[in-house]
């Protein structure tokens, strides 16, 4: 009985969310952000938590989508909507480029070459006068048609947020499903074995990583969209690789719902305890939004789901691995 | 070569220099224990307020403020270990990621709720004029940090390769279960590893905080090039970090002199990303 | 399974924490909010502003009676509206643009505020006022200069600081007079971190400079965060120009200012663009190895008892630093808002918004150096502009154009 009854409760819930907070725009938003934020984590979630490759350089999929958007729309007059195919489109791209030899890479030195083409990047894009440069690129301030997808009020973008979102979710369930899925969870445990047992090991991990970045173009088209607005740091900067990052593994990385929990935890703490704190500028909300994640760190090292899935029993220490490059 | 061209390679070799002070900390803790530190360049931030501290308190120089801040950096990182690392070691490489940066948020902006936000520097008076050598002027604080930079890392490998502590803690990094077996706790061991690391770099933050200026936010400025640096030598490898930290102090300046201060960057990471694809393990780090 | 629950508890928390965020809305004050970076790596020059701010609506509300000239700082609230006191809410944009539009809405929505201000970053302006627009509520931009924020059409925003057409022009007078005089101007160097900041008034600086026939020898973009500025240093060196005009952030600024000193170089003209040379963290740091160096600035202390002396000792009283430039245009254009909403007599938007395209200060009646203050059709106050400044003995001192002169500019460069 409750089996059933919860999923249920818990999809009415979501699709009426903008109607119970109807009182206030600022809850309407608050939940389209967490949709926007959950989208970036789950699309990170694929690569960086099923198939176990820490990328903290996700930043450059996600400008490619917000540039596509913007770029369209200043360069060409398109609705942002339309670039945002483009965005995905070179994202794939580029992560063909950047995986075929970083991929390669284990453990920490996949991470830090990640953060290295990230930060590469981010300086191109600062010096390449065609999107804007430094300065950045704005969408139509004023939109013209519907078509700019422009709106004052959050529940359009809540309703677009959650329907990509369901989407991207029900794609990473087949996945699991299937027998890619298993692949990756092989590949995550031990990269060694797996092939040994006959998994192209390679051609797995960059598949996941070209659907991953695609799917990341997807949430910075979205961002870009609904802000109207990207710069090199908003866009490329490394802060936006770290939080898709800490969303999925504060609620559980390599767990379908596990980036989303982590987007419900985390966007809801930063916006109001910024909106509490932020104002007497003594930097209070990062004290709070810090210790909150060293103390979830601390006690539950695999996520929040991690109390619910039975991952309670940590490993043993790493420590008694070797660090091991490719 | 012009005799501008060689002040270039100088200071170039003097940053360099500071950038190993810096990062070898970070490649200690990385190596020994495979933990990337995200909250290094946040550490070293406390190193310099602390410097900063230790000034306007008794006018000290860093003859005062490098033992002190190397004390207090000591036992802030023992404190992190014993509360944080030792149990975030447990997980999976990614509740690392996370929990030393929510470390590092929460040391940056308490050290922006108790010190603000503002910029501080130390008098650069402080450690008498430039050093004159022909055409080439060598600043005080910049030779002093490049100097005991090289002196902090050397000691730092001959510890690590010819004291009964440093076979320890590396018996222990290599494979603690069979450490244990022979009568060595890991804990211990990890422990003074953490405490060894913070402690060079609180070194470094107080030498540091004679020629750079302090502020909550620098430790970000910082970390990045402590990261390449230490992978660029080589994970855990203490004179990796040196070779590597003085060959991106050159690039840097040369790069910037010759093409542009843009670029430096676009050439360190082009470079970096080069050897990661052919030499994953860095320069002088073990496969 | 125990998951959903686990999501149920946490929408339900979010629902609760709903019912309690209505505030009862006891309008007795007009209220406006304030967008600062407040944490991140501006949070410097955001602390500064917020106090700068707090000080205008302190005028307002307490009055000061040294202070005649500047309209409402009798401390009679604003007569207008019946006395009523102004309230400002200030919140954190942390430095980006979401945050930004983010706080815009909840202080739009929440706080009932009929006015915004803000947000110091170009960029985050941007989102800000885009959300102002929206809502038709109008949006105070004191101090971003980026071109292209009043080429978009708005209705409700409106920008009080001059720009950096403005700036180079300024620049490009007063180095033609200082060649009348004698002074070598054959090359200049343009030294600048390329952020759209730095990146937007040195392109200006180069088109303006090259109508007037002033020959720019050498350009120099850099990054802001960098970790040491020897090798532009050096290249300056290398070329040696008569004339440097420096484009930096606090952080860059002082490193400019110990090598420079380091390696031992330096030019005819010094000449900072503002930002990171007007900082007070870079004022107490390095004013010492700078001494002769020529600055941009809107505000610049006066004689004593002057309007403005008298506000920076108000400012130095509360804060322990001078009044430093882009805090003194924040809180002209927090008083810019308190005369308009004065004059509307009313907190409807729409009101507020026609008395502000109806603002026509005279300079005497403000406390920077503009020349009054009055809107175009697109929101840009064309009496803005800008003083040239010197660094004397540890302050900056007014030295151009000469009728706000309050000292006499001395050349070449000394340095430290």
């Amino acid at each position: 009985m409750m089996r059933r009854a919860l999923p249920l409760l818990i999809g009415a819930l979501a699709l009426l969310y903008p109607l119970l907070v109807s009182g206030s725009a600022v809850y309407q938003r608050l939940g389209a952000l967490v949709l926007l934020s959950a989208i970036g984590a789950s699309a990170w979630n694929l690569i960086g938590g099923y198939a176990g490759q820490v990328s903290v350089g996700h930043a450059v999929f996600f400008g490619a989508g917000a540039y596509a958007a913007l770029a369209g729309y200043a360069q060409f007059g398109m609705p942002p909507i339309a670039g945002a195919p483009i965005g995905v489109g070179v994202a794939i791209l580029v992560a063909a480029l950047i995986g075929v030899p970083t991929l390669r890479l284990s453990g920490h030195y996949f991470s830090m070459a990640t953060i290295a083409v990230a930060e590469l990047v981010r300086v191109l894009v600062t010096n390449w006068e065609w999107l804007g440069g430094a300065q950045g690129i704005s969408g139509p301030a004023i939109p013209r048609t519907v078509l700019d997808l422009s709106f004052t009020s959050a529940v359009p973008y809540y309703y677009i947020f959650l329907a990509v979102l369901v989407s991207i979710l029900f794609m990473t369930w087949r996945i699991e499903k299937s027998r890619m899925g298993f692949y990756l969870r092989a590949i995550k445990d031990s990269e060694r074995a797996a092939r040994s047992l006959g998994v192209a090991a390679g051609r797995y991990k960059l598949y996941a990583y070209m659907l991953s970045a695609g799917l990341t173009a997807v949430a910075g088209a979205l961002y870009a969209i609904m802000f109207g607005f990207v710069d090199p740091e908003s866009g490329c900067g490394i802060l936006i690789s770290v939080k898709m990052l800490i969303m999925a593994a504060l609620g559980g990385a390599g767990l379908l719902f596990g980036p989303l929990v982590g987007a419900l935890i985390l966007v809801p703490l930063e916006e109001i305890s910024n909106s509490l704190l932020g104002g007497k500028g003594a930097g209070l909300t990062f004290v709070v939004y810090g210790a909150i994640i060293v103390v979830i760190a601390r006690f539950l090292p695999s996520g929040l789901l991690a109390l619910f899935t039975g991952l309670r029993s940590p490993r043993k220490p790493s420590a008694t691995e070797p660090s091991h490059a490719a | 070569m012009s005799s501008i061209l060689l002040q270039v390679i100088v200071s170039g070799l003097l940053i360099g220099a500071v950038y190993a002070l810096f990062s070898s900390g970070l490649t200690l803790i990385w190596g020994m224990m495979n933990v990337i530190n995200f909250a290094h360049g946040d550490f070293v931030m406390l190193a310099m307020y602390t410097a900063f501290l230790v000034w306007t308190a008794f006018g000290g120089g860093p003859a005062a403020s490098v033992p002190i801040a190397a004390v207090v950096l000591a036992t802030i990182g023992v404190l992190s270990y014993f509360l944080l690392v030792r149990h975030i070691m447990r997980g999976p490489m990614l509740a690392q990621i996370m929990g030393t940066f929510g470390l590092a948020l929460l040391l940056r902006y308490s050290a922006f709720w108790y010190f603000g936000a503002n910029f501080k520097t130390l008098p650069d008076t402080l450690l008498g004029p430039p050093f004159v050598f022909g055409s080439i002027r060598v600043d005080a604080p910049r030779l002093l940090a490049g100097t005991i930079g090289l002196i902090v890392t050397l000691s730092l490998h001959l510890i690590l390769t010819r004291t009964a502590l440093g076979s320890r803690m590396l018996a222990v990094s290599e494979d603690a279960t069979a450490a244990q077996l022979m009568g060595i706790r890991p804990e211990h061991m990890q422990a003074a590893a953490w405490a060894l690391a913070a402690g060079a770099t609180g070194i470094a933050g107080a030498l540091i905080a004679t020629f750079f200026y302090t502020s909550p936010t620098v430790g970000e400025t910082l970390a990045i090039v402590a990261f390449v640096t230490v992978a660029f030598g080589g994970f855990g490898s203490v004179p990796g970090a040196l070779l590597a930290g003085l060959l991106i102090g050159v690039i840097e300046a040369v790069s910037a002199f010759m093409i542009g201060p843009v670029y430096k960057d676009v050439i360190v990471y082009t470079l970096f990303v080069l050897v990661l694809w052919t030499r994953p393990q860095g320069l002088m780090g073990k496969a | 399974m125990f998951l959903q629950r686990g999501v149920v508890a946490v929408l339900g928390a979010a629902l609760l924490a709903l019912g309690t965020a209505q505030n009862g809305v006891a309008q007795q004050s007009v209220r406006i909010g304030a967008i600062y970076p407040l944490s991140g790596n501006a949070a410097s020059a955001g602390s500064s502003s917020k106090a700068a701010i707090e000080l205008a609506v302190d005028l307002v509300n307490h009055g000061n009676p040294d202070l005649k000239d500047v309209p409402l700082a009798d401390g009679k609230g604003l007569p207008g509206l019946g006395g009523a006191k102004i309230e400002v809410i200030f919140a954190d944009n942390q430095g980006t643009p979401a945050a930004g539009q983010n706080q815009a809405l909840r202080l739009i929505t929440e706080e009932k505020v009929v006015a915004l201000i803000g947000a110091y970053q170009s960029g985050i302006t941007v989102t800000t006022s885009a959300m102002a627009e929206r809502h038709g509520i109008p949006f105070m931009a004191p101090e971003s200069v980026a071109a292209n924020l009043t080429e978009r059409g708005f209705k409700w925003f409106f920008r009080a600081t001059p720009v950096a057409g403005d700036f180079a022009r300024a620049y490009s007078e007063f180095l033609k007079e200082q060649q009348a005089a004698g002074q070598k101007t054959a090359s200049i160097a343009v030294v600048n971190e390329n952020t759209e900041y730095g990146n937007s008034v040195a392109s200006v600086i180069k088109e303006q400079f090259a109508k007037d026939g002033l020959n720019i020898s050498q350009v120099i973009p850099y990054s802001a965060n960098t970790t040491d500025v020897q090798p532009q240093v050096l290249q300056l060196k290398e070329k040696n120009p008569d004339v440097v005009i420096f484009i930096s952030y606090t952080s860059d600024a002082i490193l400019y200012a110990k090598t420079m000193k380091d390696l031992n170089w330096k030019p005819a003209i010094m000449i900072a663009d503002d930002a990171g040379f007007n900082d007070p963290s870079f004022v107490a740091t390095s004013a010492g190895l700078v001494e002769g160096l020529v600055n941009r600035s809107s505000f610049a202390v006066g004689k004593p008892g002057s309007v403005s002396a008298v506000i920076n000792d108000l400012y130095k009283k509360k804060t322990g630093n001078d009044l430093d430039d882009p805090s003194a245009r924040a809180m002209q254009g927090m008083l810019i808002l308190a005369d308009a909403i004065n004059r509307a007599g009313s907190t409807e938007p729409a009101k507020i918004q026609a008395a502000l395209k109806a603002t026509d200060l005279k300079a005497s009646q403000v406390i920077t150096g503009y020349n009054g203050v009055k809107f175009d059709d697109k929101g840009q106050n064309v009496l803005a502009s800008s003083l040239i400044t010197q660094m004397q003995g540890g302050k900056y001192v007014p030295v151009w154009p000469k009728d706000k002169a309050a000292g006499e500019l001395k050349l070449p460069y000394k340095g430290w």
